[in-house]
């Protein structure tokens, strides 16, 4: 046959084993996305605490990716490519308080890749999120340092900062007197801006006190993330502006993140009270969402991290209810930051036992269909 | 037949903490400073050496076996101490050796008695779980009472310089990154405290958690798994060689 | 009519878009070959045994090979002239037959083959059976398997349903809707005859839901005259739906069957589905006694300057279609026999348009090379895409650390290979490579 069919043969082609065609998406470019969409909440943490926190983010993803770079070359293989490592860094930099020393981002980061990443043998293998055992470490190791909040650039200097959550909590041991949430922040004179006085002043009288209803001061603080907390955790609209992004095209699915938001809602709503000498349904979800901490960064960033959570829909819906539940009790009763980044951790352990319940199962084997 | 280097495979071949993973509790535990890995390490030597040393003087003696049936016919069989539960002499013996070293602890040094807390009875379980790991002696060739009590104190000793480096080397790291110090035996002017400069002002604190201890040993383990592939693998090539 | 969503919920891959140029509306009749190039080996099951030997003159649709053994096909020359040689060969897929080397020369004739019948009706069970398997008719959904075997009963027993599958069964693939388009009347005519020899009464017609408003009306026109329960059901045409058993599954959920089971086959709903192509060969054996010497071919691909798709004679040479098609517009860097998922990729144009070829595609190099393969990163992309519900990426690692039978115990066996799991990996981990190995080494002992 050679003889007769042999005009125009090309060079060479490839033979490879089908399919011959791939779908668009790469991990790179996932990990480069869930970056990109990180970038907004960082920018709103950088304009609202300025250079210092411009720092730490700096000094977080250089270490992240430094760190990559050396067990890469201890590994030979370099996989600063992947883009996991500026998620990683980001991350970190991220769940900081503007105002920490700089080797706490570092090392944070640093231990992150080496130990809980590439240890385990790099991406993929990792069994849980570098950026949150680098924080939790962190948070163990230099808590003092890991409290260092700075207030938002437009209040007074002689403002203390101190995020609402962890001023909610020092007000219930400090003994004041119980009530809703932002009830017990005014009793203790907590310092909303004064934006947040005029905007909510104008919206109780101009709209609300038509229908008889009041908002307590605060709310626009909030609602725009205009608060002292962590640098990325402050704007939940910019955090869910990044988040839509990522959904919208398919990066993350919503199962997991919603899941994890309606059971903690859910929590603080019923029992969210009790601590504070309440009742039953009393618990204020919207506040425990908006006070900045990582909540919506750790539903939608975080525990979205394919790497660390259960591989099926089914087993995704048990991993954000077990989140859940885990982040409101730690909240509640831990001591350890706002319980997002130990409750992830913790979840992290779960996924693989959460996976081994959730496969799909093959009662019969079912007729090989021809070929 | 070929002697077996029984103290040098207690330390690396066979390690007690980095190979055989035994003896957990006390490494993940008691590690955070080294003053108490070093008691703890000096604890089960003494224990282990001990036990050892009886267990080979008993079986030198050649105590007959109870639990095989005795032959129709033989006559009766008298013991003191039957060998074949070996584990129930074990548990008396570093049990009893246990609660010497405990003792001694408490007269001697009884703030580390304090600071060791239950690991030090626990010893007694550690050395019953080495034992299980005995090698036992060329079986065909009977070999002399004192050659079995060496081999015996040899394989005892090694395995408590494998525990014991083990031990030590996890607190050193530990200790440096997690406190920022080194506590050693206060001598004389020396208040047995090391301060690490820079360190211990801002430690890894995280380290100094059972967390961290398992950390390191996890470490240590994976260090000398790959040790122990590489020499497989030099040891391969040099057969394939010959 | 009620658009439901069926089947599969998730799964599958969304198919790129159609590939074939608007203006090559129709299907072209390709030349006929100078030399044509026929395997012994077309089908699935054992090789036919050549009847023919160098010098020996044969005549278009002669039968040169006769079907040896049960399982097997006949094959019929797809052109006048005079065998050049017979050699073996071995084909795209790795399989080893005698060929024949057809030169073509000499008229077209008559002589050699059934004659056409009038009115295929008054023909019984068997006779109809008959002309299927002498004009060596096999599935060409992908399955190969002769259709005969597939339409045989056993004495008493009669099928429930005879599904037609019009979707095409792999993404950039074409060849079937166009046919549908200029043979309805022939497939609603084949699906008669299959109807008859499986003594069904409710037959199916499936086709895709993009063609719908096209065809629906042209299949409307077709059965008017058909006295049985005709119905056309338009699916979602998201690969891998095209795969007989989903499309089985699909129709009889559709139908509100209880045993809609996917893959179910028991007796008392027995579906049998064949392809529309399959279909058109039936008539064309049955009403005009033509054996299966031609089939409809898809020449697409990025590379190539004008996708069309193409009647071609078993036999013709892979790089004369590209010509036909007007040549590539670059170099190309892989050509593939079959769909985009589950063709072969072959190393030279040398190779022959088989009864099993659906397609002929010439991607650039570009596209030729898949990315750099990455660790998985767990992301389920590949369980989404399944869409027999299996985990490919936990197969594949338990494939890779050789624990064969727990990957069998969670399904491997299903597997049907048809590439979407590949196909939406975002690491370009070959999956389907890995758990097409795991099968063949958990198969029984015969593959050695």
């Amino acid at each position: 046959m050679a003889d007769v069919h042999q005009d125009t043969r090309p060079a060479s082609l490839v033979v490879s084993p089908a399919p011959h065609v791939t779908g668009s998406a790469s991990s790179a470019r996932l990990s480069w996305s869930v970056a990109f969409c990180l970038l907004p909440a960082a920018a709103w943490g950088v304009f609202l605490f300025g250079v210092p926190a411009l720092g730490v983010l700096g000094v977080a993803v250089a270490a992240s990716l430094a760190a990559e770079l050396l067990a890469g070359l201890a590994a030979r293989r370099v996989t600063i490519g992947d883009g996991s490592a500026i998620v990683t860094g980001l991350l970190v930099g991220m769940l900081m308080p503007p105002g920490v020393p700089l080797y706490v981002p570092a090392a944070a980061s640093g231990f992150g890749i080496i130990v809980a990443k590439q240890s385990f043998g790099g991406l993929g293998r990792n069994w849980m999120n570098p950026a949150l055992a680098g924080v939790v470490v962190a948070l163990l190791s230099w808590s003092d340092g890991m409290s260092r909040w700075l207030p938002v650039r437009s209040a007074a200097p002689t403002v203390t900062a101190v995020p609402p959550l962890e001023a909610l909590r020092n007000a219930l041991t400090a003994g004041a007197p119980r009530g809703g949430a932002l009830e017990m922040l005014r009793a203790s004179g907590y310092p909303w801006s004064g934006m947040d006085s005029s905007v909510v002043g104008w919206v109780n009288t101009h709209v609300l006190s038509l229908f008889g209803w009041h908002l307590p001061g605060g709310c626009f603080d909030l609602l725009v993330g205009n608060i002292s907390g962590t640098i990325g955790g402050t704007s939940v609209p910019l955090l869910l502006l990044g988040a839509a992004l990522l959904l919208s095209r398919r990066v993350i699915r919503w199962q997991l993140p919603v899941t994890y938001l309606a059971i903690f809602c859910l929590a603080a709503q019923v029992f969210g009270g009790l601590p504070a000498g309440g009742g039953w349904f009393v618990g204020n979800m919207l506040f425990q969402v908006f006070s900045g901490g990582g909540l919506v960064l750790g539903a939608f960033f975080m525990a979205t991290d394919p790497v660390t959570s259960p591989l099926t829909r089914t087993g995704q819906l048990a991993y954000g209810l077990c989140l859940g539940v885990l982040t409101f009790f730690l909240r509640t009763f831990g001591s350890l930051g706002d319980g997002v980044p130990l409750a992830i951790l913790l979840g992290n352990c779960l996924s693989p036992l959460i996976d081994r319940f959730t496969r799909p199962a093959f009662p019969t084997q079912r007729k090989a269909a021809p070929g | 037949m070929t002697r077996r280097p029984v103290f040098r495979d207690g330390v690396l071949r066979d390690n007690p903490v980095a190979v055989m993973l035994v003896g957990l509790c006390p490494a993940a535990a008691v590690t955070s400073r080294v003053i108490d890995a070093a008691w703890m390490s000096v604890g089960l030597f003494f224990v282990l050496l001990l036990t050892r040393l009886c267990q080979a003087i008993l079986h030198a003696l050649r105590a007959p076996d109870l639990s095989e049936p005795p032959a129709p016919g033989a006559p009766p069989q008298t013991s003191v101490f039957p060998l074949r539960p070996r584990w129930l002499g074990s548990l008396l013996l570093s049990s009893c050796f246990t609660a010497a070293f405990e003792l001694i602890l408490l007269a001697f040094a009884p703030s580390e008695s304090a600071s060791l807390g239950i690991y030090v009875p626990l010893l007694a379980v550690n050395c019953l779980v080495l034992e299980r790991f005995q090698r036992s002696g060329p079986e065909d060739e009977p070999e002399s009472p004192v050659r079995v009590i060496a081999r015996s104190l040899r394989e005892a000793a090694g395995l408590g310089a494998g525990f014991a480096i083990c031990l030590v080397a996890i607190s050193l790291v530990r200790e440096i990154l997690g406190s920022g110090t080194i506590t050693l035996f206060a001598a004389g002017s020396f208040g047995g405290t090391i301060e690490v400069g820079g360190l211990s002002s801002v430690p890894v604190r995280a380290l100094t958690y059972g967390g961290g201890g398992l950390l390191c040993l996890g470490y240590l383990a994976g260090f000398a798994r790959l040790l122990g592939r590489r020499k497989r693998r030099s040891g391969a090539t040099e057969a394939g060689r010959s | 009519m009620k658009r439901q969503r069926l089947f599969p919920s998730t799964g599958g891959a969304d198919s790129p878009t159609a590939s074939v140029s608007s203006e090559a509306r129709r299907i072209s009749n390709a030349a006929i070959p100078a030399f044509a190039l026929i395997p012994m080996l077309q089908h699935s099951g054992s090789a036919a045994r050549c009847l023919v030997r160098p010098g020996d003159r044969v005549q278009e649709g002669m039968l040169i090979g006769k079907a040896d053994g049960a399982r097997s096909a006949n094959v019929h020359s797809s052109v006048p002239g005079t065998v050049v040689r017979v050699e073996r060969t071995t084909g795209a897929d790795g399989t080893v037959s005698a060929a024949a080397l057809v030169e073509f020369g000499g008229e077209f004739e008559r002589t050699g083959k059934a004659p056409a019948v009038e009115d295929w009706e008054k023909l019984s069970r068997s006779d109809l059976l008959g002309r299927i398997r002498s004009a060596g008719v096999v599935g060409l959904g992908g399955g190969l398997q002769p259709t005969h075997l597939k339409l045989a009963r056993e004495p008493g027993r009669v099928a429930s349903r005879l599904i037609a599958n019009g979707l095409d069964c792999e993404p950039s693939l074409q060849g079937d809707t166009f046919l549908m388009r200029e043979k309805s009347a022939e497939i609603v005519t084949g699906m008669l005859i299959c109807g008859k020899i499986l003594g069904t009464a409710r037959m199916v017609l499936a086709i895709g839901l993009a063609q719908e408003e096209e065809l629906l009306p042209l299949f409307h026109r077709a059965s008017e005259h058909v006295d049985r329960a005709f119905e056309v059901v338009p699916l979602p045409s998201r690969y891998p739906l095209g795969h007989e058993d989903l499309v089985r599954a699909a129709v009889l959920a559709k139908a509100g069957d209880a045993d809609g089971d996917r893959g179910a086959e028991n007796g008392s709903a027995e579906c049998v589905v064949l392809n529309v192509s399959t279909l058109f060969a039936v008539y064309e054996a049955v009403v005009r006694g033509r054996p299966m010497i031609e089939r409809t071919v898809t020449v697409s691909g990025s590379a190539v300057r004008r996708p069309s798709v193409l009647k071609v004679r078993i036999g013709t040479r892979v790089g004369d279609l590209f010509e036909e098609c007007g040549g590539f517009l670059e170099q190309p860097g892989k050509v593939v026999l079959g769909g985009p998922m589950r063709g072969v990729a072959v190393s030279s144009l040398d190779f022959p348009v088989t009864k099993g070829v659906s397609g002929v595609l010439a991607y650039t190099r570009a596209e030729a090379r898949p990315g750099p393969e990455m660790p998985c990163i767990r992301c389920g992309a590949c369980v989404e895409a399944c869409p027999w519900e299996l985990v490919p990426t936990r197969l594949h690692k338990l494939i890779e650390r050789g624990e064969i039978a727990q990957a069998l115990a969670e399904g491997l066996s299903s597997c049907t290979e048809c590439g979407c799991c590949a196909y939406a990996c975002p690491s370009r981990i070959p999956l389907v490579e890995s758990l097409r190995q795991g099968k063949r080494r958990g198969a029984p002992s015969h593959h050695g």
